[in-house]
């Protein structure tokens, strides 16, 4: 018995101080709550920044991720409708359910664009609550911060103070930051470009850019020969600057278009650890902003 | 009839949820839906009389139904499975899915899950698959090949284990994904497990299993034991005379490898076997059976559009032959799926003349309504 409470005395300081354990779908969720939750909160990230993030593998070891996780934030907009429910029903955690306080769904919180009046499969795989690659805006990053501030203090309110200064610290360093883009992205303004799938439309919505078509014939759906010659015959009379392209899709197709119409390809990173060198939020748009020339 | 008028009801319930509007609107309420259809076109060197006739050539083999889909040759409607699910409240869900035939309907499953009960632990109970092995949870339309391996079909029927009961479910607190299951259930199908006369009062099976995952890189290594233990009450399907009762046991383990080489392709090794151990109680119908079974399968998806398989299988007691199947599908998108499969099976004979079954089937498989999850 004595023993008993001997070890109990052991572990008590350590529940006492145990770590809000976090759950995040992406990597710049968890860039975003490491930025805020600082010291006091342990992420872990599901998905895997270099792959495709409508795509995550459901690996039965990522239900063993978040079985304990005290919260899980994701992106929303149903960019996890295909891999995300399984796990949280197989996880048997009750504070990663839906209808938990201790459940965030960022889409909530920021304005999408593109959503589409009617749906219909027809017409691919489209996003219907409008589209989902809202973080690519870094003006909306800040509006995140603020919102996983307010979620972090509503689950913990004991460490407010110190959520209150992380996210005070983040948001002057980022606007700072904002400032700095923008004025690297000032003449990129009105240009057109093309994409391989529509994730940059916050991103170009945030700068000017006008995005005339994607490489995909239509949401999800893999490059067809027809649409590649149509495309080709629309880049020869619009003149984008370039092909936006992202690092999970073959660039087979865009680079046979870049030579047809000498059009550039430029890579543009989706995510932390989309590529080696972005190794947090500030080198993903540091990189964003210099990428498009 | 009762079952039309069950699916007209439950269409019309659906019609009139999704019309109503105003003040007292309801269509938020509207559980998610989807319908999948399968159809295949087969051409078999056996005409369709010989295939009903097939016997197993391995001594042990029998008790079991050994197709359920593309049995004619020629133009096959498999089934139409329509599948509802909702939350029911905060502490549970409800999922029910409908299998339609040409002139049935059935409740293949209808169940509620838990979603709250803590230290990791869910119940499942209604009318459920069980989460036996690899395979037998799975529904056809995720299948890796056009068919379910002849040990799941000998063993645990066509349907597989899925009867009424209810099932334990918990995740250990290990570092890697670890589950640990157990179900008891009223009865097994047809199969094994088959509680066709004299029936048993009260449950008749219980299932056991441990499944583990863990992952080295960007493969995940998945493996599982299972056993089932249930009454055996089996009679025959045509003259309705009993042929066998008694206690039978089943264990299971299976192995897989999956890796991934990016997000939409990968390589799956994966293999399973199945050991049976029937004791009678009545030698005077039939003797004690023991038998094993087994396949192993190699799946390359190269890309969003294509995959292709290669299965080896077979009994390893008193067998003639095994099988042997490959397949190919393309996929328009993740709704829509083309399949066309060769088989050649030497595990069979027809009328006392041993023949190996060589069949082609061509299998198309459309998903539409609610998006379902992407299958490990
Ligand atoms: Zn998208």
């Amino acid at each position: 018995m004595k023993k008993y409470i001997l070890a109990l005395l052991f572990l008590l300081p350590l529940t006492l101080f145990a770590n809000l354990s976090v759950a995040v779908t992406y990597p710049y969720i968890g860039a975003l709550t490491k930025a805020i939750g600082g010291d006091k909160v342990d992420t872990v990230v599901l998905a895997k920044g270099n792959w495709d993030p409508h795509f995550v593998v459901p690996r039965p070891s990522l239900i063993a991720k978040v079985r304990d996780a005290d919260a899980l934030i994701m992106n929303g907009g149903q960019l996890e409708i295909g891999w995300l429910p399984p796990l949280i029903d197989r996880a048997s955690n009750p504070k990663i359910a839906t209808n938990a306080k201790t459940f965030l769904d960022l889409s909530q919180h920021v304005e999408l664009l593109q959503k589409p009046t009617s749906v219909d499969r027809s017409g691919g795989d489209v996003h219907p609550d409008g589209n989902p690659h809202f973080h690519l805006d870094p003006n909306n990053i800040l509006i995140l911060a603020g919102t996983v501030k307010e979620f972090l203090i509503s689950i913990d309110s004991q460490n407010s103070a110190e959520y209150e200064k992380n996210y005070a610290q983040f948001s002057d360093m980022w606007n700072k930051k904002l400032d700095m883009w923008k004025t690297n992205m000032t003449d990129k303004k009105g240009l057109k470009v093309v994409q391989y799938h529509n994730v940059m439309a916050y991103f170009n919505h945030a700068y000017g850019l006008t995005s005339i078509a994607t490489i995909e014939p239509l949401p999800g759906i893999p490059p067809s020969s027809k649409h590649t010659m149509e495309l080709i015959e629309l880049i020869k009379k619009e003149n984008p600057c370039c092909i936006l392209h992202d690092v999970y899709h073959d660039t087979k197709t865009a680079e046979f278009i870049s030579e047809k119409s000498e059009i550039k390809v430029v890579i543009m990173p989706h995510d932390v650890g989309a590529l080696d060198t972005i190794e947090d939020l500030v080198s993903l748009f540091d990189y964003l902003t210099s990428a498009v020339k | 009839m009762k079952k039309i008028v069950l699916a007209i009801a439950l269409c019309a319930t659906l019609a009139l949820a999704g019309e109503s509007g105003g003040s007292f609107d309801q269509s938020k309420f509207i559980p998610d839906v989807s319908l999948i259809v399968d159809t295949g076109y087969v051409h078999r060197n056996v005409s369709n009389a010989d295939l009903e006739n097939s016997v197993p050539t391995s001594k042990y083999g029998d008790y079991g139904t050994f197709k359920e889909f593309n049995t004619n040759n020629g133009f096959n409607l498999n089934y139409a499975e329509m599948a509802l699910h909702s939350n029911v409240d905060q502490a549970f869900e409800l999922d029910g899915i409908f299998h339609y035939a040409t002139e049935s309907v059935e409740i293949e499953e209808a169940y509620f899950t838990t979603k709250a009960l803590p230290y990791s632990f869910r119940v499942k109970g209604g009318k459920f698959k069980s989460d036996f092995g690899r395979l037998n949870s799975q529904h056809a339309h995720v299948w890796d090949f056009a068919d379910a391996p002849l040990v799941y079909n000998s063993f645990l029927s066509p349907e597989g284990i899925n009867a009424p009961g209810v099932q334990f479910q918990w995740l250990a607190p290990t570092p890697w994904y670890m589950k640990l299951g157990f179900e008891a259930m009223q009865k097994g199908n047809g199969g094994t497990f088959a509680n066709d006369f004299d029936k048993k009062d009260g449950e008749a099976l219980y299932v056991g299993y441990l499944k583990n995952s863990f992952d080295v890189k960007d493969a995940s290594l998945l493996f599982g034991v299972s056993y089932a233990n249930g009454v055996s009450n089996i009679e025959d399907a045509v003259s309705a005379l009993p042929i066998y009762k008694g206690n039978s046991e089943i264990y299971g383990a299976d192995l897989s490898v999956k890796n991934y080489f990016n997000s939409y392709s990968f390589i799956n090794w994966q293999s399973e076997l199945l050991y049976r151990d029937m004791k009678s109680d009545d030698a005077t119908i039939d003797k004690d059976k023991k038998q094993s079974g087994y396949y192993t399968q190699l799946v390359y998806q190269m890309d969003e559009n294509w995959k292709t398989g290669l299965r080896y299988e077979g009994f390893l007691q008193d067998s003639n032959g095994g099988k042997t199947t490959m397949d190919a599908s393309y996929k328009t998108s993740e709704f829509a799926q083309l399949r066309l499969q060769y088989s050649h099976d030497e595990a069979f004979k027809q009328n006392d003349v041993k023949k190996a079954i060589d069949e082609i089937v061509l299998q198309l498989t459309f998903a539409i309504g609610a998006h379902g999850a992407h299958s490990f």
